[in-house]
């Protein structure tokens, strides 16, 4: 903070505390979502125990025998938090993949679907299910291959991209499209030829992804990987602001965007990959809160990348919960219900205002 | 801050765009690269702002190898405006020039309120800063090209480069431009299209035509009527008024195309 007090100093900066405070109101936003949300559910569970499950288990306050073990002890535990923090953790995840994957193909369209990078995972996904590959990898061997072919298939766009010269956005995005292609083709091939009717029903649950996997143990992987990833794209953001403007400009203010661009799509790749990993494929909530964030925030990469993850984790709490509650006794997938959202408000965007980074005028 | 070329070649595919140019820019020197359209001129500084490599030769700065340098250092040498392009993204006024910091910046540095002052006498020196917090894309395009002025003066270079500035901007914001570059009293290195700005503003002048250095030497000496109709196949006067500045008046050949259609037409 040593620099909003710098700021303050040379009475400079009126707009910093602006988006300063729109972080912390965010950030109390999130963890009202959260003690809301856990209160949700298909069991029906009075407030006063849930929170004294999350006070017993936080603090130590209040009775073992009561919230200490039994049944509303494992809703609450096993159940509803993890639910909740894999989708914090895959909103923050999936916003701010797609803030570094616009910056890097400077283009507001790209996400992990344009760039190939989804389809790789599902194609990972699909063969596991279906023909049963990868399955020395163990009990999470969906996941496993999911992860592997996101990330195969991000190496396979940049490698391409690089063939005959330098890799520029255009070939990024080309390749990307193009590889994305051939693995929902193969995808679709191993499905039409399946006559496993189980593994079927089980790989068109994944493709629409769902919180309803969530444990302890994936999140301990999940969370962290994606906070370290917020971490290190913020801290990268002049970079990020730079990639906006070219690679020419950016060569003349003293960076070089070729490998950087690279690194950024392998580490979005693995956040995607471990995404997918966790609860399938979830789209447009890398396309659209990019989007609005920079309607209101404007492009600097410092405000929107703490703003979209936040974003992210709240939109995602409640389009779970959502989920769990629209259709009563039983469970929509959180990835159809993104996109029966998104696709409609990306249209009204897209029809509304030129679709740009802020949109200018011209 | 000396920039020097030897010998720099470039082929793009087949054609070779610069066939061996040798040039030396010294210390507070203004020069102006002419030459017609797809000359090279360019090119040329796209060579020695890194953005383009030389297929032979070498571009050195200070006497060593522009290779040498770290992309990051060579930004601390010499800043760059290009020509004018229309920006799709909602960055303010003062994110754009605070740009022009990044080559002295590591990757978790903060904006020190130093930057901040930085930013603030590039945009009183461009005249723009009144317009700190406007959003950049709501500017017009020679307030634009003002504001890339001050990002290139934010990097605190002793070197900058104009790879055709002005183009496409009204006269009024031509001229603006020009006056605070020169103003500045940096080294400086223009690819200029219009021969009355070039011979207004530059010490010396470099002429490239077909990718090689043809002529070089004071506005006075280069720009002659001959010259101009021999690189430009237009016909010119060159004139100096009482304040030893030169004028070019150009002659236009639209009687003549007249007389040549009515003739045609008798007959």
């Amino acid at each position: 903070m040593n620099k909003d007090m710098n700021d303050k100093k040379a009475g400079l900066i009126k707009k910093t505390p602006g988006y300063v405070m729109t972080m912390i109101v965010l950030l109390i936003l999130l963890i009202l979502s959260v003690l809301l949300a856990v209160t949700f559910g298909s069991v029906r569970i009075p407030f006063r125990d849930v929170y004294g499950v999350i006070l017993y288990q936080l603090f130590g306050i209040g009775d073992a025998s009561v919230y200490g073990s039994g049944k509303i002890y494992d809703v609450v535990c096993f159940i509803r938090l993890p639910r909740l923090m894999l989708s914090m953790a895959v909103g923050m995840g999936l916003a701010v993949c797609g803030v570094i994957m616009q910056a890097v193909v400077k283009n507001p369209l790209a996400e992990p679907y344009t760039l190939g990078i989804s389809s790789g995972a599902s194609l990972g996904a699909t063969v596991a299910i279906l023909l049963g590959v990868g399955a020395r990898f163990g009990s999470n061997y969906v996941g496993v291959m999911a992860f592997l072919g996101a990330f195969g298939i991000s190496i396979a766009v940049v490698a391409l991209a690089n063939i005959g010269g330098r890799a520029t956005s255009v070939k990024l995005l080309l390749g990307g499209m193009a590889l994305s292609s051939v693995c929902s083709s193969f995808s679709s091939f191993v499905v039409y030829f399946s006559s496993d009717n189980d593994a079927l029903k089980n790989v068109t649950f994944w493709l629409m992804g769902s919180f309803a996997g969530a444990s302890w143990e994936n999140i301990a992987v999940v969370f962290p990987i994606v906070v370290l990833a917020l971490l290190f794209f913020w801290s990268q953001y002049r970079n990020l602001n730079l990639m906006l403007l070219g690679d020419e400009t950016a060569i003349t203010l003293g960076t070089d965007l070729h490998r950087l661009r690279q690194v950024y799509l392998l580490v979005s790749a693995a956040v995607v990959g471990f995404v997918v990993y966790s609860s399938g494929t979830i789209g447009f909530v890398g396309l659209i809160i990019p989007h609005l964030v920079r309607m209101v925030f404007g492009t600097d990469h410092k405000k929107i990348l703490p703003i979209c993850a936040l974003i992210g984790a709240i939109f995602l709490i409640w389009a779970d919960v959502l989920c769990r509650i629209i259709l009563p006794g039983m469970e929509l997938p959180v990835g159809l219900l993104t996109s029966m959202i998104g696709a409609p408000c990306f249209i009204y965007l897209m029809v509304r205002k030129r679709y740009g980074f802020g949109g200018g005028d011209s | 801050m000396k920039i020097e070329t030897k010998k720099v070649e470039l082929a793009l595919g087949n054609a070779k765009i610069l066939k061996g140019i040798d040039l030396h820019v010294g210390k507070k020197e203004f020069v102006g690269v002419i030459g017609p359209n797809g000359s090279g001129k360019s090119t040329l500084l796209k060579c020695i702002y890194r953005v383009l490599q030389p297929s032979k030769g070498a571009v050195l700065l200070d006497g060593k190898p522009l290779k040498s340098y770290a992309v990051r250092d060579s930004a601390k040498k010499m800043a760059v405006v290009a020509q004018h392009n229309y920006y799709n993204f909602e960055f303010s006024v003062r994110e754009v020039v605070l740009m022009g910091r990044a080559p002295h910046k590591r990757a978790m540095e903060r904006d020190s309120a130093e930057d901040y002052q930085i930013v603030r006498a590039a945009l009183k020196t461009v005249g723009m800063s009144a317009f700190e917090d406007r959003s950049f894309s709501t500017l017009s395009g020679g307030e634009q090209q003002r504001i890339i002025l001050a990002r290139a003066l934010a990097q605190k270079t002793p070197c900058l480069i104009l790879d055709e500035p002005t183009n496409h901007l009204d006269i009024k914001y031509q001229l603006q431009l020009m006056n605070i570059v020169k103003g500045l009293n940096l080294t400086v290195i223009a690819a200029i299209h219009d021969l009355n700005i070039a011979a207004m503003y530059c010490d010396r002048l470099l002429v490239v035509e077909n990718g090689l250095i043809i002529k070089s030497g004071t506005p006075e000496e280069v720009l002659t009527p001959e010259f101009i109709k021999e690189v430009y196949e237009v016909d010119a006067d060159v004139i100096k008024d009482e304040k030893g500045e030169i004028h070019i008046l150009y002659h236009p050949t639209y009687r003549k195309i007249r007389e040549d259609n009515e003739e045609s037409s008798n007959v």
